[in-house]
């Protein structure tokens, strides 16, 4: 057969060949696997997915959070050489980790607070800046561009270039905010993959170079934080469902109880400017469709001052407490500043250059939030749908378009475009898709005029009160301050006290901004500036104090118009009740002071509550929560029951009584102010406000009362069990210091402390005193403070949350306001010398 | 020999470059001195499993384990030990595949070498 002809093997060496061949690409194939694998392997556990961190990025121990772990043995002795100082600076670290800086000149000095800040705080300084700067998505990706959009549509960036400009244009602040940035910079260039924070490891980017800008936009996020709250698009709701009449009655523009913070019957020695009128009508409102805000009484502070006269030493004591949301790292970083000319310690905002609230040789001040109305919303009227012209006093006026792009990480850059009118930008023409928290109250198709878009140099308030010596250069310091404004307190060593409602403030008619105004014209326009020397103020009053809470800046006999509503009076009140009653104080008794937890707000109320309950009607869990109120002292200490009831059962009242009215479906409304409800049961018991409208039955104020009491112990009971130990004040507060990423097992636990909302340890769930500063003046001052962390922002050092305890208990540690490096009187642990390169 | 090539090396080289330099070393060493695919498994996954375990220890311990403690609780895990656990075991792990990787690498490029010269 032919096929058997075939020479032998022809066959299997076509196949041997072939296998060959097959083999040799098998080879290559699996030589290709081989390395296809490690490389996957890398990309896999070196990329972030989501969520999901780069796992051996963030774990490896010679470049993950295993280098983040500090010794808790600090070294004695360190030296470094840079670049950026004129001469060599030395820099002492006492025992919480506080840097004390002494430099030969301005420039080092500053420039070692960029950099020591830094050291400490990196993360923190850059994370807030982008979050003010409306960048976080280009850290976090897409989720967060709404956010992002909204710091960028209410103008962050807009107002901090703005107020860069105003810092750059003075020679000493430029000075100033060049040394800082040099010196963070100066720390960012030094740093290595392994040495960069552990929130860069965690959520995969890197620290990026400081910038002036930057010191600028930390500045307006306080001004964002402590002065953009707004409630003219709720007044306005409710001014149009109640009409003139009900809305004056219900929101007056002066609390039935004050006790100011000028007080009251302090003549003012000025010449007032003519206040403007207002004009004739409100323009017509469109307003949208948003959930209620039921807004909360607002972020607070306390400050005070005594002088000589009622102080065991003879000199002043000055004491601030500034209430903001508690953060791991702290919101403050404590520090003393040495350089000719300047000895001052106290707590920097890091980000910002000099120090915020303080003391020096000679003086010592501190702030509270005013409250003052610096923030309106204009009803714009657009000639057409491209919102290229606007109607302003019987003309088109243009509008400017501003590109704001936002870099999405892992996504496609974002290009917003926000139109501005003369008035500011209009920050929503329709509400967004995914709405966030912040922008609730704004009103669409509005532009918003914000005091934080002008030019400012609040910088050189604090470079002059760093430095100041007396009265007179407190009073110039203030002179150029614009915003957020603050009753800045003041006491010196000459035995002078005194307080200013201090900010730059529009000259306004009476109410000008309580309601949205009209951009059609120029008679709703601010119309101009009360004259600073004018500002609300105070130098040593009769009653021998100063004080403040957040209340009304002054009595009605002020000329001007500041704002309609302030922080309720409840805990200045309670300050100066105690400071009244005050002699002979201490450090001491102004320390147990500040940890006050006794609360106006049920010595006011709560007899008259109590008064309505029927008891027959309670069940035996009501009855006793009704005994143990009988008997509440009125303090919010930890283990008080009665407060955690009391604190419920006034909640569920106020809502009992306004949200029939004032829920506000589709348009948002703000409930009646605590002070005007008070008045209503204490004075009005039969008003109509206390019946349910969306019943048939007429309920009266006794009904509510008993329902809402009934309605307290049933959700205690639901959530803690049979009354008792679990109910307990400080177990329902739940107050804690989360981190800044509220990451799990980086903050505190749960603090178990005294004090509640509304009392002078204005405490509640992530939000308190941010710092504690006592400062006893004299030959030579004596400072005490503490806040809720620690120094370090770095989570792997012992610094991190060391004075939390302290904090917690309500004591203070003592500050050393050294005279020099080799100062014995601080407790040295270390020694950094910075020369130059 | 691997083991020890693979420990020095990773650990002078780490120093300077991102952890990912560990593939490469396990990789490369087991592709020319590897002698059985089990020495280029297991030498380089014990050499990162100590190394990176002694790395971590040297750096957690004077840090009486405060920050690992942390970063547990952020995992979800009750004790410390469980990230220096996941840390070596996963650090060992990728080096092993990696070693093995380079053996099989070789072998595959060696074979066709050798093919080709038949």
């Amino acid at each position: 057969m032919f096929y058997l002809k075939l020479p032998y093997g022809t066959t299997s060496i076509v196949s041997i060949e072939n296998s060959e061949f097959k083999t040799h690409m098998r080879n290559k194939l699996k030589a290709l696997i081989c390395v296809i694998i490690p490389v996957l392997l890398v990309f896999a556990l070196n990329t972030k997915f989501g969520n999901l961190l780069p796992l051996l990025k963030f774990l490896n121990p010679f470049t993950g959070f295993w280098q983040n772990a500090e010794r808790l043995q600090t070294k004695k002795n360190n030296s470094l050489a840079l670049k950026g100082t004129n001469e060599a600076v030395d820099i002492v670290y006492d025992d919480r980790l506080i840097p004390h800086i002494f430099a030969k000149n301005d420039h080092d000095v500053y420039f070692a607070q960029g950099y020591v800040t830094a050291m400490n705080r990196l993360f923190q300084m850059d994370f807030q800046t982008r979050y003010a700067a409306g960048r976080i998505s280009e850290v976090v990706g897409n989720k967060a561009i709404e956010l992002d959009k909204y710091q960028r549509r209410i103008g962050m960036v807009y107002g901090a270039e703005n107020s860069l400009r105003g810092m750059m244009a003075d020679p000493k602040s430029r000075a100033m905010i060049n040394a800082y940035t040099d010196g963070i910079n100066a720390y960012i260039h030094s740093l290595s993959a392994a040495q960069i924070p552990l929130e860069y490891k965690l959520l995969d980017f890197k620290p990026e170079d400081w910038t002036p800008l930057k010191c600028a936009l930390l500045l307006k996020q306080m001004s964002a934080t402590l002065a953009m709250g707004s409630t003219e698009f709720y007044m306005t709701n409710i001014i149009k469902k109640f009409g003139p009449e009900v809305t004056a009655d219900l929101f007056p523009d002066y609390p039935y109880r004050e006790d100011p913070i000028i007080p009251a019957g302090t003549s003012w020695n000025f010449k007032p400017l003519p206040v403007p009128s207002p004009p004739a009508s409100s323009p017509e409102i469109k307003t949208g469709k948003v959930r209620t805000n039921i807004l909360e009484d607002g972020i607070g502070s306390n400050n005070w001052a005594l002088s000589g006269t009622k102080t065991a030493s003879g000199y002043p004591i000055l004491a601030n407490d500034p209430h903001l949301n508690l953060t791991l790292p702290s919101v403050w970083y404590q520090i003393q500043l040495n350089a000719p000319g300047l000895n001052a310690y106290g707590v920097s905002l890091p980000g910002a250059p000099g120090i915020v609230i303080g003391f020096n040789d000679r003086t010592a001040w501190g702030v509270t939030n005013v409250d003052a109305d610096i923030l309106d919303y204009y009803q714009i009227k657009f000639k057409d749908s491209s919102h290229q012209q606007y109607w302003y006093d019987s003309q088109w006026k243009n509008t400017s378009k501003r590109l704001e792009v936002i870099r999405v990480r892992g996504g496609k850059n974002e290009t917003d475009t926000v139109v501005y009118t003369h008035h500011g930008p209009v920050v929503y023409f329709h509400k967004p898709a995914k709405p966030v928290r912040l922008s609730d109250n704004v009103p669409v198709g509005t532009a918003l005029r914000w005091i934080a878009h002008d030019e400012s140099n609040e910088l050189m308030t604090f470079y002059y009160l760093n430095r100041g010596k007396n009265y007179t250069d407190y009073r110039k310091a203030l002179t150029y301050y614009t915003a957020p404004a603050q009753n800045f307190i003041f006491a010196s060593a000459d035995n002078d006290i005194a307080i200013t409602a201090n900010g730059k403030f529009p000259l306004k008619y009476k109410d000008q901004g309580k309601f949205i105004l009209d951009g059609t014209s120029s008679r709703d326009d601010w119309q101009g500036w009360i004259p600073a020397a004018q500002n609300p103020t105070v130098k040593n009053p009769p009653r021998n104090f100063v004080s403040s809470a957040n209340q009304s800046s002054t009595d009605q006999s002020y000329p001007y118009y500041i704002n309609w509503q302030f922080g309720s009076y409840e805990r200045g009140k309670r300050i100066n009740d105690r400071l009244t009653a005050m002699n002979k104080a201490t450090a001491d008794s102004i320390t147990v002071m500040q940890t006050d937890s006794y609360s106006i707000f049920a010595q006011d109320i709560l007899p008259a509550l109590l008064s309505r309950v029927s008891p027959g009607k309670l069940n035996a869990t009501q009855k006793e929560a009704f005994d143990i109120l009988g008997k509440w002292n009125r303090s919010y200490t930890a283990r008080a029951v009665g407060a955690s009831v009391f604190e419920l059962w006034t909640k569920r009242l106020f809502f009992d009584i306004w949200d029939d009215e004032f829920a506000g479906k589709g348009a948002p409304m703000q409930y009646p102010s605590r002070d005007r409800t008070v008045e209503l049961i204490l004075k009005d018991p039969g008003s109509k406000w206390f019946d349910n409208v969306s019943t048939p039955a007429k309920e009266t104020l006794d009904d509510l009362v008993n329902e809402s009491l009934k309605y307290a112990c049933d959700s205690l009971e639901r959530k803690f069990g049979p009354i008792g130990k679990p109910w307990e004040w400080a177990n329902l507060r739940q107050t804690h210091v989360p981190h800044l990423l509220n990451l799990q097992g980086f903050g505190s636990g749960t603090l178990m402390t005294n004090g509640g909302k509304g009392t002078i340890n204005a405490l509640s769930g992530a939000n308190g005193p941010s710092w504690r500063m006592v400062v006893e003046l004299g030959k030579r001052p004596k400072g005490h403070g503490v806040f809720p962390g620690g120094q370090s922002g770095n989570p792997g050092s012992p610094f991190y949350d060391d004075m939390i305890s302290t904090w917690a208990s309500g004591k203070l540690y003592d500050l050393y306001l050294m005279s020099s490096a080799a100062d014995t009187s601080g407790k040295i642990i270390s020694h950094l010398t910075i020369s130059k390169k | 020999m691997v083991f020890l090539v693979i420990l020095i090396a990773s650990f002078l080289l780490q120093l300077v470059l991102p952890w990912w330099i560990i593939v490469m070393i396990s990789f490369a060493t087991c592709g020319l001195i590897g002698k059985t695919g089990k020495v280029a498994l297991w030498h380089p996954f014990l050499a990162i499993l100590v190394l990176w375990t002694a790395m971590a220890l040297y750096k957690t311990l004077p840090n009486h384990n405060l920050l690992v403690t942390r970063v547990a609780q952020l995992f979800g895990l009750q004790a410390w030990w469980w990230i220096l656990v996941l840390s070596s075991l996963v650090g060992g792990f990728t080096a092993g595949l990696s070693g093995f990787c380079g053996y099989h690498f070789r072998k595959a490029v060696l074979a066709n070498q050798s093919n080709t010269k038949l």
